[in-house]
């Protein structure tokens, strides 16, 4: 489904993402670790063709993203790092607007998944963290897309709202493959179904996720210090 | 595309910034004509038509600054360049959003010659060319401000940046270059100049090579926004 071969991203003398080979398929809900700076957020702009690898391919369904760019973005729903969204929209009226633009007839079962029902007519601005995320995330699933992107999805949430938010992820991960970045590891252990870790750019672990609590936070601090 | 030029319309007609700065567009084009006609005893479009590009000068940097420099500030350049919708429908919905701004702006300045034509001569084809010519250059001007708003996150220096470009097009063809200038560098430059174009459109008369100068000036800086979408990185 998501094919990376031989990745490389430079940014002037920066390399960010050095030779990453990656594939995902359906039904996988892929944890990706890494310290900051460690090229997460870069891979996955990457895969959506927000950014042009320096070196290397990309395929989702046999399609590059450059070049088969709106094509690709269909199946694809995206949550960017930090949730940027139009601040003096209601929230109805930006989900409206994501339907618009992703061809969809409506918004209000995803809404409603995500726990959003109550505040549609609340302007955005003047919602909670928590609740933006939801908005985010929302915006990410309309539409119903194959593939999920999440650059750090609980970022910021409080620990109820992060439950909720692992929750509906491991709810509707069936028949999708998601890629979700977080700096939580327990989040990883409770969520994914595989594990991936990159560190200064390069692939150090790809692999399932280490049994019994802890484990995964062992393995990162093994490997991210080494 | 037609949600996208929603949405920017939308955000004209919700927010008070957008009535004040088409408001005071009219105000002070409505004040010009009717200083014309009282001061200067002339209910002439011609003189209004000539005064306008200096408004313009101001009124479109105002209207486009935010355009793609709040998006790229805000990061929702981001949110929306994941989206399957293209560079160049991003640009082409922002820009023709901003072009019915411009044109509620110009339309606000109808009901003076509207109500005017009732008691004086007014040749109505001359008053029509003339604002065609205007919407042709608030056209290249809104273009060329998208451009340079998609060129920085600061809004205010987008702004300044696309007051002063416009400022030296429309001096190109001034009485000081003129004087100043021999002939020949003179109409050289000129032919450069959004002014002496319009002033073809002011006399009534549809110059295809006008036409052409602010189509292919419009045409050539969204291509250029939209190349710099594209880039990215």
């Amino acid at each position: 489904m998501i094919s990376l071969r031989n990745i490389t991203k430079r940014f002037n003398q920066k390399t960010a993402v050095e030779e990453l080979n990656l594939k995902a398929k359906e039904g996988e809900i892929i944890g990706f670790l890494g310290p900051n700076g460690a090229g997460k957020t870069t891979t996955m702009r990457i895969i959506l063709g927000f950014l042009r690898p320096t070196s290397g391919e990309v395929f989702i369904h046999k399609l590059n993203p450059i070049e088969d760019r709106i094509e690709v973005l269909k199946m694809i729903g995206y949550l960017p790092e930090n949730n940027p969204l139009y601040q003096e929209m209601k929230v109805n009226e930006y989900l409206q607007f994501i339907a618009d633009i992703k061809n969809t007839p409506d918004y209000e079962n995803v809404a409603e998944d995500v726990g959003l029902s109550d505040v549609l007519t609340s302007k955005i601005e003047e919602l909670s963290r928590g609740y933006k995320q939801r908005v985010g995330l929302a915006a990410a699933m309309i539409s119903n897309p194959e593939i999920l992107i999440l650059d750090e999805p609980t970022s910021g949430l409080d620990p109820l709202e992060q439950d909720k938010i692992r929750e509906l992820i491991k709810r509707i991960a069936k028949k999708k493959t998601i890629i979700f970045s977080t700096h939580i590891l327990s989040e990883v252990e409770d969520v994914a179904t595989r594990l991936i870790i990159i560190n200064h750019g390069q692939l150090v672990y790809d692999g399932v996720k280490p049994s019994g609590r802890g484990g995964v936070e062992k393995l990162f601090k093994k490997l991210v210090r080494s | 595309m037609k949600t996208l030029y929603k949405k920017e319309l939308n955000y004209y007609l919700n927010n008070p910034l957008g009535y004040i700065i088409v408001a005071l567009f009219a105000v002070f084009a409505n004040f010009f004509y009717i200083k014309d006609i009282f001061v200067v005893g002339q209910a002439s479009m011609r003189t209004f038509f000539s005064i306008l590009p200096w408004l313009f000068l101001i009124f479109i940097p105002a209207i486009s600054m935010r355009s793609l420099s709040e998006e790229k500030r805000s990061n929702t350049l981001e949110t929306l360049l994941t989206l399957p919708i293209s560079e160049s429908q991003i640009v082409v919905a922002k820009f023709l959003a901003l072009l019915t701004v411009m044109g509620v702006g110009l339309g606000l300045t109808l009901a003076l010659p509207i109500g005017l034509s009732f008691f004086s001569k007014l040749y109505l084809p001359e008053v029509i060319i003339g604002y065609i010519g205007l919407l042709f250059m608030g056209a290249f001007f809104i273009a060329l401000s998208m451009f340079f708003s998609s060129q920085s996150k600061n809004q205010v220096l987008a702004l300044l940046i696309s007051v002063i470009i416009i400022f030296f097009l429309l001096i190109i063809n001034s009485d000081f270059n003129s004087a100043v200038l021999p002939k020949f560098v003179q109409d050289y430059l000129s032919y450069f100049s959004p002014n002496y174009h319009l002033q073809n459109f002011i006399k009534g008369v549809i110059d295809i090579r006008s036409v052409f100068y602010f189509v292919s000036g419009t045409i050539l800086f969204l291509f250029l926004t939209v190349i710099d979408l594209e880039k990215r990185g």
